[in-house]
């Protein structure tokens, strides 16, 4: 069970720094948008994989090789876009 | 184990998890969005803290950890394993880009909570009492008397390096 989560971080940290997606966000952290392979790719890489393991049906080391790649590269391409920084006015 | 003792530790779990995380990613320094500087600002104006108000306000005007916490209790008891705190963590964060905030102290609030409530089943406190548990801590925070509570939040900021960033 936990092999399998495991390999999906791997996978999704491989593919992130072939994707050059920074380790760690910029300082400070806890206000930084930038996408990164700890935050926010292998969380989706971990959640992505819960879904898949729950329901027993493809809880297996190839989705999970899939999983991290799907996660890293949705937090490449497509994260900003399904859901964008907020523009500096929309903010206080 | 008896079910009052039961939510009472994981109302106190669920307080310590919640609090430390939210005031560590720094909630009380300053607002997120309008919404929270105006409940941060109406709690100053009642005597309490601008820091605790904007504590609260960011609580109550995006997923942060609390609501990571109480997530992540629902999400254990519904799937009925740790898989649904991790479930819990996911839509945690996607709620949170949602609400024009990155997405730290819920995230975390929710996988933190998942590891309690995981170490917490082999003591014999359930998921449900950690729901329950939440649900008093949140109301400690944000139900009964503002001023208290935000002064409380506040001192405990400023402990941890967390003041106002003052413009």
């Amino acid at each position: 069970m936990f092999e399998e989560y495991i390999i999906a971080i791997v996978s999704a940290t491989v593919l992130g720094l072939i994707l050059r997606l920074p380790i760690l966000p910029d300082k400070p952290m806890r206000n930084s948008w930038m996408i990164s392979i700890i935050f926010p790719t292998v969380i989706l890489a971990v959640g992505f994989f819960a879904i898949f393991n729950y329901f027993k049906v493809y809880n297996n080391i190839y989705t999970a090789i899939i999983i991290g790649i799907f996660s890293a590269v949705f937090s490449k391409f497509f994260l900003e876009r399904v859901f964008p920084k907020p523009e500096i006015g929309e903010q206080a | 184990m008896n079910e009052i003792i039961a939510i009472t530790i994981g109302a106190i779990l669920s307080w310590i998890n919640f609090v430390i995380i939210d005031i560590w990613m720094g909630l009380p320094e300053s607002p997120g969005v309008r919404g929270a500087e105006a409940i941060g600002k109406s709690i100053e104006n009642r005597g309490g803290d601008l820091g605790g108000g904007y504590f609260s306000g960011n609580i109550v005007c995006s997923p942060d950890a609390s609501a990571g916490t109480l997530l992540a209790s629902c999400g254990y008891y519904a799937f009925g394993s740790p898989e649904g705190g991790l479930i819990a963590a996911l839509f945690v964060y996607f709620g949170n880009r949602i609400c024009a905030d990155p997405g730290y102290a819920g995230t975390t609030g929710a996988l933190s909570a998942t590891i309690l409530i995981w170490a917490a089943t082999y003591i014999g406190i359930n998921p449900q009492n950690f729901i329950v548990g939440m649900l008093l801590a949140a109301l400690t925070i944000q139900g009964i008397y503002h001023p208290y509570s935000s002064k409380l939040i506040g001192k405990m900021a400023r402990k941890m390096n967390r003041k106002v960033i003052k413009d």
